[in-house]
């Protein structure tokens, strides 16, 4: 008998270990510091993120070279540890897993999910084991007013996105007079609509038309033709890449004029399906842009062979990265309830690739996008001008 | 304002032949071998990935590409009844109708999965360089009109196979009486395996058309299998001429509603239709079955 139990005893050992391949054990000074993430690996969202597991593999290689993370407490760097499963880009999917690095793998502490649709049921699961996460490329600023303590997030702020765009055109000759706006039916692309309509109307930039449509919608032909009878001098697109191509195209096919063309999300995929030459766009970060982590950033893509204008959201999870294990340095030590509390300091400045930012007081990264305009096949940064790459072509001329 | 809603039944037919195409094949699968095929729309999408591969890698001609697809994916269909539904058909009805479900729907989920390893999972379509006609305001682009005449050609294609071959003969006698159709000579298990297999190749050339017009990933194939049961089920399942009925009533409906109220309605649109189209004509718009 107890030969079958100590046989029982050591399977459930064994078993137990390799369920929680990189155990952490919390304000240790021992072994890694664990960090637990979902990557949408596959299903839907894989286009944006299919490669961030490589990406995370290269993060925590490149980053370890460096000794790891420096805690106080222990007066040493430790390397860190990064358990990354697949949500399948389901949200129900990543909250289980979620549930399962709390319980199963015991990490030290979380990072993401990206998306807002996965952000709003995860961050249950930080409440309830109060354990911190920095999520990334989650912009729906409702989610950080929500009063949760556990959570930040790294992503362009839906109430400033396109803000660097409008301080640009409203110093273009000639200057845009009317706007019409092309807006999917998704919290994100909507929530950058609604705020950024007040800086179209400081510019001085009339509201002609606003139009919405489903992710599913395949034949625009009823909103370009409403286009066409506005005659706005800009058309502002807020609407994720996959699903724009068909109405880039028949914007095309229908030979619709405007002094420029914008749209939120342009991006390497989208350029390669529809002909983007000239439409101006919102970028997180693009090679060019000096920072804190440029070099290792670089060295992360390099090593997981991502273009960034193919994944454009790929430096805002890398940020997120960065942006937690620089709590747990500020914390000194791996214990979650310090790190929640430096992650939530008012007025604490931050360190990310492209720069310098502070939390807003939900903890939701106050970035501005940097604006691009498709040139040649090339995006080219042309605002902030401290940051330009190139310049603007005003009025863009593949559309007027 | 007449340029305009001609300009939106151009693109209203577009699209619903195109919904209509994609149905063709899941109505004649589920009116001959009483399949209700999930994988059908994921089969549509690969086609379409594989497709836009083939031209972004070798430049193929559509045509060619089309004519290549339909053989792999009639072999597939082949291979896909043989080996996962006819074992099913020994079953009672109940079990049959429900592992039919599960295995489509497993087999969609791996094909979705597999097509995102293998080509990676962001969109992709074929990019012609197309010339636009511009006439009395009216616009339309040679691909446009290559599509339009790629719908009618398969669709004519079909009603004669249908309609004027031993093999459309065959299937419409299997599907009207299985039992009489043995004592005369024909192999219902073959017919229904073909049926399949021929589904399949049709979906094949329809991602071929769709990606000209359209984008696609390996994990939309879901929706468009969707999308061509709402059209079956309003055209009359086993129905081809009602299926194209269908397809074109429900594109040019959206894109009406787009122009006359808004996009954002466009797709709750077909729900309502289908639901009033079941309540006015509970056997679809077309009661005859082609098949």
């Amino acid at each position: 008998m107890k030969r079958v139990c100590g046989v029982i005893a050591a399977g459930v050992f064994v078993l137990a270990s390799a369920a929680s391949p990189a155990a952490a054990k919390l304000n240790s000074c021992d072994g890694p510091v664990v960090l637990g993430t979902t990557i949408s690996v596959t299903g839907t969202n894989s286009s944006l993120a299919g490669r961030w597991d490589k990406m995370t593999d290269m993060f925590e290689r490149e980053f370890n070279k460096t000794g790891g993370v420096f805690l106080s407490s222990c007066n040493k760097k430790l390397p860190i540890k990064i358990v990354h499963y697949d949500d399948q880009s389901i949200a129900a999917t990543a909250v289980g897993l979620y549930e399962k690095m709390a319980t199963v793998d015991n990490v030290d502490l979380f990072v993401g999910p990206d998306w807002s649709t996965h952000g709003f049921p995860v961050s249950q699961v930080f409440e309830k084991y109060k354990i911190p996460s920095v999520m990334s490329n989650v912009a729906t600023p409702k989610l950080y007013q929500s009063g949760f303590h556990y959570i930040s997030g790294m992503a362009l702020d839906a109430a400033t996105w396109s803000k660097n765009y409008f301080d640009m055109v409203a110093q273009q000759n000639p200057k845009p007079k009317s706007v019409f706006w092309i807006v999917q039916d998704n919290l994100v692309t909507k929530a950058v609509q609604e705020h950024n309509a007040k800086y179209a109307d400081e510019a001085g930039i009339k509201t002609v038309g606003i139009e919405g449509f489903a992710g599913s919608t395949r034949n625009f032909s009823g909103i370009v033709l409403k286009i066409k009878a506005a005659q706005p001098d800009l058309i502002f697109i807020s609407a994720f890449d996959a699903v724009s191509v068909p109405l880039l195209q028949q914007m095309r096919q229908l030979q619709v004029k405007a002094m420029d063309v914008h749209h939120i999300m342009a991006s390497g995929s989208l350029a390669r399906q529809a002909d983007l030459e000239g439409v101006t766009g919102e970028i997180y970060w693009h090679e060019g842009i000096k920072g804190p982590y440029t070099e290792l950033a670089s060295a992360v893509l390099k090593a997981a062979d991502i273009k960034i204008f193919d994944y454009v959201w790929t430096v805002g999870r890398m940020d997120s990265y960065l942006v937690m294990l620089q709590a747990i340095e500020r914390a000194g030590a791996v214990d979650r309830e310090k790190v929640a509390a430096e992650l939530h300091k008012p007025g604490a400045t931050w360190k990310r690739v492209g720069g310098e930012f502070k939390f807003h007081q939900g903890g939701l990264s106050q970035i501005v996008s940097y604006t691009h305009q498709m040139q040649k096949g090339e995006p080219v940064v042309v605002w902030p001008k401290e940051q330009a790459t190139g310049k603007m072509i005003w009025p863009s001329p593949s559309w007027h | 304002m007449i340029a305009i809603i001609v300009q939106l039944l151009i693109g209203g037919i577009l699209l619903g032949g195109l919904y209509a195409l994609i149905a063709f094949g899941l109505s004649l699968i589920y009116g001959v071998a009483r399949v209700l095929n999930f994988a059908h729309g994921t089969l549509l999408a690969i086609a379409g990935i594989a497709a836009s591969v083939m031209f972004a890698n070798w430049n193929l001609s559509p045509i060619v590409i089309a004519v290549i697809l339909f053989p792999v994916f009639f072999g597939f269909g082949w291979l896909m009844y043989v080996a996962l539904l006819e074992p099913l058909t020994h079953r009672n009805p109940m079990q049959m109708t429900v592992g039919t479900v599960l295995v489509t729907v497993g087999l969609l989920l791996v094909l979705s999965d597999l097509a995102a390893l293998f080509a990676g999972s962001t969109s992709k379509n074929i990019r012609l360089g197309a010339d636009v006609f511009a006439f009395g305001g009216i616009f339309m682009s040679t691909t446009d009109f290559y599509i339009l005449v790629g719908i009618v050609v398969l669709t004519l294609a079909l009603h004669l196979i249908l309609t004027r071959t031993w093999f459309g003969r065959a299937v419409r006698s299997v599907t009207q009486d299985s039992v009489g159709a043995r004592i005369c000579g024909v192999r219902a298990g073959a017919i229904h395996a073909a049926t399949v297999a021929f589904g399949s190749g049709i979906a094949a050339v329809a991602g071929m058309l769709y990606v000209l017009s359209y984008p696609i990933n390996p994990y939309e194939g879901f929706g468009l299998t969707v999308k061509a049961f709402t059209v079956i089920i309003l055209g009359g399942i086993g129905s081809l001429p009602g299926a194209l009925l269908a397809g074109i009533f429900l594109g040019v409906a959206e894109v009406l509603c787009g122009f006359f109220w808004t996009s954002d309605w466009a797709p709750g649109l077909s729900i309502m239709l289908l639901l009033a189209i079941l309540v006015v004509f509970p056997h679809g718009l077309l009661k005859r079955s082609a098949t």
